[in-house]
């Protein structure tokens, strides 16, 4: 069963594959119990995973850790579907027809440019520092290159498609929606899934500057008073979510796209 | 039988700067397989897509049926070498496609032609197979089967065969020759194979190295006569005319293909 998973480009099992991936897991993380408790280290710098494990715990009970993962992945979630929602059409539009393309180009590709961290102030003016403020910051940092990837994914569907479909009487509304939405769906969920990884980074950086909810709070929040084992557990949350929405939008592309 | 099924007059094509199609006058019967041989690079494809409609001639027009092309319907069906069906569709939604757009046909109907196509092209079993797990082969024959479901009277198949081995590709010429015949179809067919267009051809037309000029008008039919079973390559009379085709190649356009 396993014996692929020494070959060069070998094959394995799922089972396989995921048995290592935990087991290597398991290994850091007991590594890292041993050197924490090794007292090396101060406690303040490395906490053992166990007591990562406890703060996680305690802050679930008692400082509402899950109401904070909840709004924190609402906003997420909220701008990554604003984002999608808007750059999906777009990106297939400049990729559809020249007029659209040849005028959007050059300032999408500019703005993208622009790091989001350096915006915050201008965002603030704008919109306070309340949820818009968030939203905002998060849709800049995902449109803009999302809009660009759609695009991609729309240029690179085979020209022959497009023909084809055409030399068997459909219009061009129907090419679009029938043949290149078919032909681009796989890319294009891959390429949502990324983006709303890219989301949760800025998700951070938004609700360390303009906050008081959220996991980025309660992270530079317990940084204030060096709560090291509050700090991580906050991230590991932050890691959680973002493997299992991951996995399951795996998933989904899997069972969407079983024709692969 | 009317001459002028499909009629180029006076057809350029450059592109740019660069000629790539010169003057070419040309009429094709309905009901005929004729076959485009020329050398790599020498305008046959610009040729077969302007006929589609996917291209437009730089000054001149192409006629189908007494009405000038502009734009493609599905009156001319394209099967190309590659990505020649859809990957998302099963077979029969594959063949199914172009029916979508008729609304002349009831739900009875596209069902009923679906398994006609389907048993005209053997692949009954494979109704629902996607085309990633079909041999190249089968799906060639689906992208013709779909072709004809649509309703078309014209076949435009770019090199259809070129990517597949021998002996599928035999049977597939044989199976080509056969459909037209039973279906009665117009084809244009483009390959650098002296032997497939031999094999096919009711009339091969041989074109220059660019920009494309037709060197020669060869009528198969006259020789070989309407039936081609496999046999028929190797029969004597099959052997004279490949060799005669190959050698007009070699003294005409130097030797290329
Ligand atoms: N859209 C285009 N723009 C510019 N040049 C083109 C275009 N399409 C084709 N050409 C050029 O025109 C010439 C003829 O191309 P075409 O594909 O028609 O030749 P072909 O006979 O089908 O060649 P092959 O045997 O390689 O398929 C080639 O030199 C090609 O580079
Ligand atoms: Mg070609």
């Amino acid at each position: 069963m396993a014996s692929g998973l020494f070959t060069f480009r070998g094959k394995s099992s799922a089972r396989a594959d995921i048995m290592l991936g935990l087991g290597v897991a398991a290994a850091l993380i007991l590594a890292w119990e041993a050197v924490a408790r090794a007292g090396f280290i101060q406690p303040q710098f490395l906490p053992a995973p166990s007591r990562v494990l406890g703060a996680l715990w305690s802050m679930t009970t008692t400082q509402g850790l899950l109401w904070h993962a909840f709004v924190s992945t609402m906003r997420v979630w909220v701008a990554f579907l604003l984002a999608a929602a808007m750059a999906i059409p777009i990106g297939i539009m400049m990729s559809s027809y020249r007029v659209v393309g040849a005028s959007l180009e050059p300032t999408i590709d500019f703005i993208r440019y622009l790091p989001v961290p350096a915006l915050i102030p201008l965002s603030i003016i704008w919109f306070g520092v309340g949820e818009e403020t968030k939203i905002f910051l998060l849709w800049l940092g995902t449109f803009f290159q999302l809009v660009l990837l759609v695009a991609d994914d729309m240029r690179r569907v085979p020209h022959e498609y497009v023909e084809i479909a055409f030399t068997l009487g459909a219009k061009p509304r129907q090419v679009l929606t029938d043949v290149a939405l078919r032909a681009m769906g796989p890319t294009l969920v891959d390429n949502l899934r990324i983006t709303l990884g890219w989301c949760w980074t800025y998700l951070v950086l938004a609700e360390i500057v303009a906050a008081d909810s959220g996991l980025g709070f309660v992270i530079w929040s317990a940084r204030r008073y060096v709560k090291t084992p509050e700090v991580m557990a906050g991230v590991v949350v932050i890691g959680l979510i973002g493997l299992v929405t991951d996995q399951l939008l795996r998933a989904w592309h899997r069972r969407m796209f079983k024709y692969l | 039988m009317d001459p002028a099924y499909i009629g180029f007059e006076n057809v350029t094509k450059s592109f740019g700067t660069v000629p790539v199609v010169s003057s070419t006058n040309l009429s094709i019967t309905r009901y005929s397989f004729v076959v485009f041989l020329g050398p790599s690079g020498c305008g046959k494809t610009t040729l077969m897509r302007m006929v589609g409609g996917l291209d437009s001639p730089s000054s001149g027009t192409i006629r189908l049926d007494g009405e000038i092309v502009s734009a493609p319907d599905r009156r001319r069906g394209m099967v190309f070498q590659s990505y020649s069906s859809f990957p998302w569709l099963t077979v029969e939604g594959n063949i199914n496609f172009g029916m979508r757009y008729r609304n002349d046909l009831s739900v009875e109907e596209r069902a009923a032609r679906v398994t006609h196509y389907l048993r005209l092209i053997g692949m009954d079993d494979f109704r629902t197979s996607y085309p990633n797990r079909i041999s190249g082969g089968m799906r060639q024959r689906v992208a013709i089967a779909r072709t004809l479901a649509a309703g078309s009277d014209v076949l435009l198949m770019d090199e259809p065969f070129g990517a597949l081995d021998a002996l599928t590709r035999e049977r597939l010429q044989v199976e080509l020759r056969q459909i037209q015949r039973e279906e009665r179809k117009t084809i244009i067919f483009v390959t650098h194979d002296v032997e497939e267009a031999v094999f096919l051809a009711d009339r091969i037309i041989l074109f220059s190295a660019r920009p494309a000029r037709i060197l020669r008008d060869i009528d198969v039919a006259a020789v070989l006569g309407p039936e081609r079973p496999l046999e028929a390559r190797e029969g004597e009379a099959f052997f004279r005319l490949r060799n005669e085709v190959l050698h007009m190649i070699r003294n005409e356009t130097g030797g290329q293909r």
